[in-house]
């Protein structure tokens, strides 16, 4: 589903220029739930948004569902996001004054659908979340949790084949951050690819497998969990196939 | 279609969230826009061709065949009657016909107050080469004196109270002449068989008499004449005719390159022959002047209005300016949101798409707001020029080009901002 051989990312300023990633090698497999983890600025969020084509990358390259991303127009990049890929931000990232339906319908409006089928799969996808009684709802009247499901149900919407959580459970508590998690596994149980970065180590257990970022490289992934049995496989390589 | 609607939705949602803004930026592009309108009226109407399937066709011939001796001298503005008759001289033109203006005073008796009427005193093929519209009765059979006249609608509204008076008689500064046709509503502006003196940024005559009868009452131009050695402009019926007295205006229809160039030929001779028989003591100067350049001719070509026109447009330049940078803001307030599009799924397409909504939505409403502040101006120099009114009405081709001239200048606002929203790292304006 996702191939990406030695692939490097630097941000460059007039006086310094910082390697963000660092020849990452990375394979996922379709239907894997994977966790990126690391500390703070190790760039784990900077390898999420070139994998969600947010951001470009320097050198390597990036095969998304046997695809390459490198040199794609700007139309082919945004189509690919809007049918390939679903974000989930730590912030949630709804516009405010919209209402709940409309947010989820956004980028159903960029891939062509009618109404009657944009209506269709916004009602869906509101089930799905569990808020279905609440289209017309603005977020501002919604808990952070019910935001982040409305955040979901505007990611699987579009019926993507990957989801991209950046922190999703960042700005919740305990129970509304369980609530997620449960939902992001049935979504994942479902076919749907997600690849998630986070910092709580219980939610990186809950994932397939777990990928650690440490100073914009891949690290073994089994020495930052060793109840990752699964992932034996990973620690044979930096590369991390599934 | 619905997702123009739903382009034009997210524009006022957008405008809703900042209102104050949006309308400073309305109002700054109005200003500019309706200060450019109302000067755009008049420099319009000022240069419009009255005649554009014809006007190439009428000449002004002018020579310097005056009595004096002046080298390298402009040809004079009018013509004297025996110039006239000289130029008339051929059958190479398809009409022709010499004019000028006065002023009297009409009544149907003794009794009623007179009328003060403005009068054109011309030839049968004025008509014809101006085409000019009969509502009653036609034209003059030929170009000999007659004690009738034609009147305009509006002098026949006014004086008979109907227009139906082909037949019935008045009297003009208290000779006795029968009406023989009366026009239709005729308005031709510019009048640029009448140039001499700016006169042709006034309204047309009301009443048109033989220019024979106009001699012979001695009528005098009230626009431009001038007279040389013992002629006496007193006497137009005698030393008008004969002497040099310089009072017409001349005009000639050419209607091929063949025919003007063999008018010009004309013209040649008659001006080497006149030099050769001792009346023609300047430089041979001929001008064949086309009605479209007959105001640059006479110098008349307004340097205020064109000056004013210059500061008008830098007016709008700095409105342009200013309404740019601050659409400009409010795209980088919207920037969050812009990105998220992108994000979901947006290309800077759509993101055009979306700024051609707000361009469209900005159109609509700068365009009654500035057709609103132009109506205000064009009102207020009308009352401060009245001379300007003629020239201050908007047809349906100057309201299209206003419209997207507003259109073109809504986009150029909108174009910058636009597009430096559709770039830019998206990850890191998300985050802002």
């Amino acid at each position: 589903m996702i191939k990406i051989n030695n692939l490097s990312k630097i941000f460059r300023t007039e006086l310094i220029e910082t390697h963000a990633l660092k020849n990452i090698q990375l394979h996922v497999s379709e239907g894997e739930f994977v966790a990126l983890t690391g500390p703070s600025g190790s760039g784990k969020s900077t390898l999420l948004n070139v994998l969600g084509t947010l951001e470009h990358f320097d050198s390597g390259d990036y095969l998304l569902d046997g695809q390459s991303v490198k040199g794609l127009s700007d139309k082919a990049l945004s189509a690919l996001r809007n049918e390939k890929i679903g974000f989930i931000f730590q912030g949630f990232n709804l516009i405010k004054d919209y209402s709940l339906f409309d947010n989820i319908e956004l980028p159903l409006r960029y891939r062509g659908f009618n109404a009657a089928e944009r209506k269709r799969r916004v009602e869906h996808a509101l089930e799905q979340v569990g808020l279905a009684a609440r289209r017309d709802y603005h977020p501002s009247q919604l808990s952070g949790g019910q935001q982040q499901r409305v955040a979901i149900a505007r990611a699987i919407a579009g019926q993507p084949r990957i989801l991209l959580a950046d922190e999703p459970t960042g700005n919740l508590d305990s129970l509304m951050a369980r609530q997620v998690m449960e939902l992001l596994e049935q979504i994942n149980q479902n076919g749907c690819t997600i690849l998630m970065v986070t910092h709580d180590p219980e939610q990186a257990r809950r994932a397939g497998r777990q990928v650690q970022i440490i100073d914009g490289q891949l690290s073994d992934a089994a020495m930052y969990d060793p109840l990752a049995h699964n992932n034996a496989h990973a620690q044979s390589s930096p590369v991390a196939v599934a | 279609m619905e997702q123009f609607l739903y382009y034009l939705k997210v524009s006022l949602k957008s405008i809703r969230r900042a209102p104050l803004p949006y309308a400073l930026t309305i109002l700054i592009l109005s200003l500019g826009l309706g200060v450019f309108f109302a000067n755009a009226t008049f420099y319009y109407r000022l240069n419009a061709d009255p005649l554009p399937h014809k006007s190439d066709k009428l000449f002004f011939p002018f020579m310097n065949l005056v009595p004096y001796e002046c080298q390298n001298c402009e040809p004079p503005n009018v013509l004297s009657y025996s110039n006239v008759q000289k130029l008339s001289a051929t059958d190479i033109p398809s009409a022709k016909a010499a004019m000028y203006s006065a002023d009297g005073y009409l009544r149907l008796t003794p009794q009623q107050p007179p009328l003060p009427v403005k009068i054109r005193l011309t030839q049968p093929d004025f008509f014809r080469m101006f085409e000019v519209p009969f509502l009653h009765g036609s034209v003059w059979p030929d170009a000999s004196a007659r004690a009738e006249v034609i009147l305009s609608r509006h002098t026949a509204e006014k004086l008979f109270g109907e227009t139906d008076v082909v037949g019935r008689r008045l009297t003009l500064d208290d000779f006795e002449y029968t009406v023989s046709a009366v026009l239709a509503d005729w308005t031709m502006l510019p009048r640029l068989f009448d140039a001499n003196n700016n006169n042709h940024l006034s309204e047309v005559e009301d009443i048109y008499l033989p220019l024979e009868t106009g001699y012979d009452r001695n009528y005098l131009s009230n626009s431009q004449s001038s007279s040389f050695q013992d002629a006496d402009y007193r006497k137009l019926a005698t030393d008008g005719r004969t002497k040099a007295i310089h009072q017409l205006q001349f005009w000639v229809q050419l209607d091929t390159p063949e025919q003007q160039q063999a008018y010009r030929q004309f013209m040649a001779n008659l001006t080497a022959d006149e030099k050769k028989a001792g009346r023609h003591p300047s430089t041979i100067n001929n001008r064949l002047v086309g009605m479209r350049d007959i105001v640059a001719h006479f110098n008349q070509q307004g340097g205020d209005i064109k000056a004013f026109a210059l500061v008008t447009l830098l007016f709008l330049l700095v409105c342009l300016f200013n309404a740019s940078h601050l659409s400009l803001n409010r795209y980088i307030a919207n920037q969050y949101e812009i990105s998220l599009r992108r994000a979901l799924g947006a290309s800077r397409w759509h993101i055009q798409q979306q700024a051609m909504a707000d361009v469209l939505l900005m159109a609509g409403i700068t365009s009654v707001a500035a057709l609103l502040i132009g109506y205000s101006g064009i009102s207020l120099m009308n009352y401060l020029l009245p001379a300007n009114r003629l020239f201050s009405s908007w047809d349906w081709a100057l309201l299209l080009s206003l419209l997207a001239v507003t259109l073109g200048c809504s986009y150029l606002v909108t174009l910058y901002p636009s597009l430096r929203a559709s770039f830019g790292a998206l990850n890191q304006q998300l985050k802002e």
